[in-house]
């Protein structure tokens, strides 16, 4: 049971789970950016692509591609 | 556990700064305006807002039948473009002012003369905070120039995100309507909207429309005209209430701000909440006028103490509104549905498999350029050449003054056509980017870009503006406003110049097809390598720049990529013609101006030896340390003199100066090839880095930059070469 709320970095997360966002640390630009996109805390994500790159996401019914350094400061469970 | 609402009916706040006009309610005709030419004389002006990619434009064109970027590549839009179109005026709700006969009688409706709207299409924005320079046009000219009506566009796939900016623009005016577009494509995936229950939970009128299907022209422009004219809409946006927390503070700043004497034009309500998301624009003037300090301490200590921060909590409870305005107001959406673009994009986006077919995309994107152009340009050239000779044939026919002719032919009309030789190149070169674009893998190769580009600290957004450039520099420059982060965007403007654009690849073919006639396999051998010179220069300053551009504004790579979509001729016919006709306008202004200059230059005074005239002298001069350096002769230094105004006229004057059949030395050549590719932007580049930046110290190290950096490079090859031959 506890390995379903383990605390990962979106830069860290599995293809085609679905994720929430629980934090983002990133500078408040970033921030506010990704709010604009629909990247906020408390929202479901799947991960389309992550292996080399940016990390491909879908987040309300859109495809937004985020840097990988930017990935790691976004915190998500599964 | 408070839970944001959404409330009906009129706002409760006033603005006072609108000088007691009717808050709410109808929009009301604000100017009589006569177009040049007609007899209308009510116009309605309109402003296209909306989300990157939801086909603002495409129902502008379709409305207006304007010239208009659209491709499918979110942040096409990148200025405000305006256009028009006429509606019939109803007499059963004309509302008075000029009198005129009834013309035509149609529908039970007795018709007046026609109503002109103009129609402004925004460039995308994802909100109306003050990231970029475009969400700043937009949200100023929302507020500042008002428009009778603000007409939000929507995409029906994706309603939930794209409407977020609507939530947005309920805040800052009352004028608002909504067009809910790709109707078809929601369809097809049986989302159905109910636009009845949208305009009742957002007290605006909706319209659900496809800019694909011409019906909807009309459905469209009556929409618009009821909007303004009837009862059959009623304005009563609603307005989001945030949490207790929330409204305490937005409450306490509008007081303090109530009676301010700037800014009067915007909502006291908006800019408490700005304030509290800490929009920088906002703050900056209003700091004008008050200390805002208290705000701010107050704002600190709830981050502290309570981990809550007014600048997450106000988009979190837009989404939660918006959550709940889509659940009451749709069925059929699915979440996370893996769509067809995710099929393609699992080999298209692969890390490994994805960079042989850009690759190969791209080499055969090259291929058909230059062998489509190739012929068409042979063709064109042996017209021109008779053309002229016509024109010469005249003017000695009629008399003319022997100099004047001199300035005609071989000035004017050789300049001019130097260039027009270029626009089938330009033109085929961009509508195969316009195909790349509409299909959505434009966006693709920006995010496989990244990864390769990441190593020299440039973000995959750059690649977009490296690619155009390799048409024209100018649209190059252009491109880079896609680019979020402000430190990229400089650095790409300013190396732009030395993306070697179709210009340069001209002089690069000709001089390598006749003086290494013998040796194809070298001259194809040499040209990679001034190409990969060239990027590797873009790259190596990119690095460069970092240093004194600082690390400060630095901004993460996000981007949204589309779904792949049938590329659509009239897109690519509005996309060509929009960055050909860029070319095009340079040819007609500068390079006309440029050629009057050079033939006076090389002509005065007349009838002198060509070491004699201006172009000589300076030429002369300049030979002295460029003889040295490069193996340039006072020749070689006027063609590249004359370059610097358009490359293309290095051709001609190559020839002119009877160069094209002159001994070169191997170094010679070479140095003159390597220095050609890069050595400044021309003018046209120039004019437009200036007013990209805004500031002529930039242009000065736009200009400057890269003369010494090719001159420092053109002299350590010329000298090792020197060694060898
Ligand atoms: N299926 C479908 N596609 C559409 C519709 N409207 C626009 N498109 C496509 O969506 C893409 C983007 O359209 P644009 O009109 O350029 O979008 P825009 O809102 O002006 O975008 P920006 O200028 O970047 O802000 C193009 O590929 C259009 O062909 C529609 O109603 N249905
Ligand atoms: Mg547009």
């Amino acid at each position: 049971m506890n390995i379903m709320n383990k605390k990962i970095s979106l830069a860290d997360s599995t293809v085609n789970s679905i994720v929430k966002v629980e934090k983002i640390t990133a500078g408040q630009k970033a921030r506010r950016f990704l709010a604009d996109l629909g990247v906020l805390e408390g929202v479901k994500l799947r991960i389309v692509k992550n292996d080399l790159g940016p990390v491909l996401i879908e987040v309300k019914a859109t495809r937004v591609a985020i840097g990988r350094g930017i990935a790691t400061k976004i915190e998500v469970t599964c | 556990m408070r839970r944001s609402r959404f409330n009906q009916g009129k706002r409760r706040y006033t603005r006072k700064s609108r000088g007691g006009k009717p808050r709410g309610g109808k929009p009301h005709i604000r100017r009589i305006f006569t177009p040049p030419g007609s007899d209308h004389t009510i116009e309605h002006r309109i402003a296209f807002l909306g989300n990157p990619n939801v086909g603002k434009s495409s129902l502008f064109n379709m409305l207006t039948g304007g010239h208009q970027h659209i491709g499918n590549w979110p942040g096409k839009t990148v200025e405000k473009k305006e256009g028009h179109y006429l509606f019939p005026r109803r007499i059963d709700n004309w509302i008075g002012g000029i009198s005129r006969k009834p013309i035509e009688k149609k529908e039970g409706h007795l018709l007046l003369s026609d109503e002109y709207f103009s129609i402004i299409d925004l460039p995308g924005a994802y909100s109306l905070s003050a990231h970029s320079e475009e969400e700043l046009i937009t949200r100023k000219y929302v507020v500042e120039e008002e428009p009778d009506l603000v007409c939000v566009i929507v995409d029906a796939t994706r309603l939930e995100r794209t409407s977020y900016i609507a939530l947005q623009a309920l805040e800052l005016t009352d004028n608002i309507a909504l067009i809910v577009n790709m109707m078809d494509l929601a369809e097809k995936e049986s989302i159905q909207i109910d636009r009845h229950k949208l305009e009742k939970q957002l007290g605006i009128p909706v319209l659900l429309v496809s800019a694909f299907d011409n019906s909807c022209i009309i459905r469209i422009k009556k929409f618009l005209y009821d909007a303004l004219h009837t009862e059959k809409y009623t304005f009563t946006p609603a307005y989001l209430i945030y949490s207790q927390k929330l409204e305490t503070m937005i409450n306490s700043v509008s007081r303090q701000i109530n009676n301010r004497e700037i800014l009067q034009d915007y909502p006291t309500r908006w800019l408490s909440i700005k304030v509290l998301e800490g929009d920088k624009w906002v703050i900056s003037k209003l700091e004008e006028e008050y200390v805002l300090d208290d705000i701010f301490k107050k704002i600190e200590k709830l981050k502290i103490s309570e981990n809550f921060d007014p600048a997450d909590e106000i988009p979190k409870r837009k989404y939660r509104a918006l959550k709940s305005i889509v659940k009451k107001s749709v069925i059929g959406l699915e979440d996370f549905k893996e769509k067809k673009s995710d099929k393609v994009d699992k080999v298209v986006m692969h890390k490994f498999w994805g960079y042989p077919i850009l690759i190969l995309i791209y080499a055969v994107f090259f291929l058909i350029t230059f062998s489509a152009s190739g012929p068409v340009i042979s063709g064109l050239d042996s017209l021109f050449i008779s053309f002229s000779e016509i024109v010469r044939g005249w003017l000695l026919a009629i008399n003319s003054p022997a100099f004047l002719t001199s300035l005609i032919v071989d000035g004017i009309l050789s300049g001019i056509t130097a260039v027009l030789l270029f626009v089938p190149i330009i033109i085929i070169f961009y509508i195969l980017i316009a195909v790349m674009e509409d299909s959505g893998y434009l966006a693709r190769s920006a995010y496989l870009m990244d990864i390769v580009l990441g190593k020299f600290g440039l973000q995959g957004t750059a690649f977009l503006s490296m690619i155009m450039g390799l048409g024209c520099n100018v649209t190059g420059v252009l491109a880079a406003r896609t680019i979020k982060s402000e430190r990229d965007r400089i650095s790409m403007i300013l190396t732009n110049s030395f993306i070697p654009c179709a210009a340069t690849l001209g002089v690069l073919t000709s001089i390598t097809s006749i003086f290494f006639k013998t040796k194809p396999w070298f001259a194809a051998l040499l040209m990679l390598i001034l190409y990969a010179m060239s990027f590797l220069l873009v790259f190596l300053s990119a690095m460069f720049f970092r240093l004194f551009l600082g690390k400060s504004d630095t901004m993460p790579l996000i981007i949204e990529i589309p779904e792949y979509r049938m590329p659509r001729l009239k897109n690519i016919f509005h996309l060509t013609w929009e960055r050909a006709g860029v070319f095009i306008k340079k040819a007609g202004t500068f390079i006309f101006l440029a050629s009057i200059v050079i033939w006076i230059a090389s002509n005065i005074p007349y009838g002198a030896s060509p070491q004699e005239t201006i172009a000589g002298y300076i030429g002369s001069g300049l030979a002295f340390i460029t003889e040295p350096l490069f193996g340039f002769d006072w020749k070689i230094v006027v063609t590249l003199l004359f370059g610097i105004a358009a490359k293309e006229v290095v051709i001609s004057a190559l020839s002119i100066l009877g160069l094209l059949t002159a001994a070169w030395t191997t170094p010679q050549i070479i140095a003159f090839l390597v220095f050609q590719m890069t050595y400044a932007p021309c003018f046209a580049t120039l004019a437009i880095i200036k007013s990209e930046t805004k500031s002529w110290k930039m242009t000065a190290i736009g200009f400057f930059y890269p003369l010494i950096l090719t001159s420092l490079i053109t002299a350590a090859v010329y000298h090792i070469l020197l060694l060898f031959f």
